[in-house]
């Protein structure tokens, strides 16, 4: 197969996917908002509109800018097919993100290529799968697995996961990396030091330490050119 | 009937069960046809194999800790509705905060299973569930026209060499990283007052085991050809580190 037939294919392929994606994301999300009726008429308790709407000004807002930033930054990562199941399935930062970009690592997709928008697919489907695989078994065994997850002897493993995934990850990306990874690290540890208060919202600190990282590395980028 | 007991009813595990089997149908779909484009525009099949064990083995370990999310929020919330939220769009940092924001608004004094009424539920689930849409939302909207710009944009090369797309990815996950290392040496530092060092350490040696041990998972597929290690270097650095939390417990 020649590389213009190639590329007719993935083109096709892509524009089907935004298709798919939108349809996906449309039924899930109508789904999802009519559930909490669909419960209520169950119930016999339809949800406080006064109190919802008091309570999405009190925090509802703070989460529209997050979504917002996580939708700029997250796109590029994982491609079209890859954000649409993401931004279906949840859980990004602590594990769809990473997931991609060790799997895009592993086989050596670049960024912007075919092969990448595949992989990255491939990656956040297997991991929403094995997601809602592990967590529909939890759920049916939830009675005899509540005392091993909640055993006070596991709690510290399980407190530990995330700073146990990005140690992992730290390493493998920084290492490659040093002179670009040092000063995002520098800068976003001294400014915890001296705003502790920032912990809080660390997801948010995320762009700045990016975009510090990002302006590192393509003065590097120039440098070499 | 007790309210936690009406929230644990089959009625509601059939409508959560019902959007949770859609979404895993649609990430069924997905990768049957990304596999299927893969094949067809010629990719090695090893690699897109490859890329769902690693991403499988990488996943387990996570979700153990959402499903700790679903039993935490199960205490007052009921199951089901914790079990739908962790598996469709949810964020388990986003969850926990979230309910108890709209409990107060309620009139609640927090997430509490006691004070929980079923209107109260309702009027929770949809903060929810309305709250953290917008990502599923500027997907519908915005997605096609953005990727098409991205993919404009990532095409400009420099000369012989590779755009600096990889570059800039590879820079904004390190960035990422690095945010949340800088939390946690912040947190040991300054938490409990600037410099006082009385924070956790035990995040810093969970990072510091996690990198040792995958820094041996490097060693062994780079210099001893055991490349297969590669699949499970995530997951088996989780694990190792993990369990460094529980031995370092008593001592941090």
């Amino acid at each position: 197969m020649d590389e213009a037939m190639k590329n007719e294919l993935f083109e096709q392929y892509n524009r089907r996917t935004h298709l798919l994606g939108r349809i996906a994301c449309t039924i899930t999300l109508v789904m999802l908002l009519a559930a909490p009726f669909v419960m209520g008429a169950v119930l016999g308790a339809m949800p406080n509109l006064a109190a919802f709407g008091k309570g999405f000004f009190a925090v509802g807002l703070v989460w529209l800018v997050s979504c917002v930033v996580e939708y700029l930054v997250y796109v590029p990562m994982l491609g079209s097919g890859g954000s649409y199941l993401a931004f279906i399935t949840g859980n990004l930062i602590n594990m769809k993100i990473p997931c991609a970009i060790n799997a895009r690592d592993i086989v050596g997709a670049k960024s912007g290529t075919a092969e990448n928008e595949i992989i990255s697919t491939l990656s956040i489907a297997t991991s929403s799968l094995v997601t809602i695989l592990v967590l529909a078994v939890g759920v049916a065994l939830l009675i005899p697995l509540h005392p091993i997850l909640q055993s006070p002897v596991l709690q510290p493993a399980f407190d530990n996961v995330v700073p146990a995934l990005f140690g992992a990850m730290a390493y493998k990306y920084y290492r490659r990396n040093m002179k670009t990874a040092i000063w995002p690290l520098l800068f976003m540890s001294i400014l915890f030091i001296l705003v502790p208060s920032l912990t809080g919202s660390t997801s948010f600190m995320i762009i700045p330490s990016g975009a510090l990282a990002i302006a590192i590395a393509w003065l590097r980028w120039r440098k070499n050119a | 009937m007790s309210v936690i007991a009406q929230l644990n009813s089959p009625a509601m595990y059939l409508i959560c069960g019902v959007i949770i089997l859609f979404v895993a149908a649609v990430c069924i779909f997905f990768m049957v046809r990304a596999y299927k484009a893969g094949v067809a525009i010629g990719m090695d099949t090893a690699k897109m194999k490859r890329t769902i064990i690693a991403s499988a083995t990488f996943t387990i370990l996570p979700s153990v800790g959402i499903l700790l999310g679903v039993i935490a929020l199960s205490g007052s919330l009921g199951t089901p509705l914790p079990w739908l939220r962790l598996s469709v769009i949810g964020a388990l940092h986003y969850e926990t905060q979230v309910a108890e924001a709209a409990a107060e608004q309620i009139g609640l004094s927090g997430l509490s299973a006691s004070e929980m009424t079923l209107q109260a539920f309702t009027t929770i689930a949809l903060m929810m569930s309305f709250c953290i849409m917008w990502g599923m939302l500027f997907s519908i909207l915005f997605t096609k026209r953005y990727s098409s710009r991205l993919k404009n944009g990532g095409s400009k090369k420099a000369g012989n060499r590779p755009g600096f797309g990889d570059t800039a990815m590879t820079a904004m996950f390190i960035g990422l990283v690095s945010a949340y290392i800088g939390s946690y040496i912040g947190g040991f530092v300054s938490s409990g007052g600037l410099f006082h060092f009385a924070g956790s350490l035990m995040p810093i040696a969970v990072v510091v085991i996690a990198g040792l041990v995958m820094a041996g998972f490097l060693w062994l597929a780079e210099k001893k050809n055991a490349a297969w290690v590669d699949s499970f270097s995530i997951a088996g650095s989780m694990i190792l580190a993990m369990l460094g939390a529980v031995v370092l417990n008593p001592i941090l």
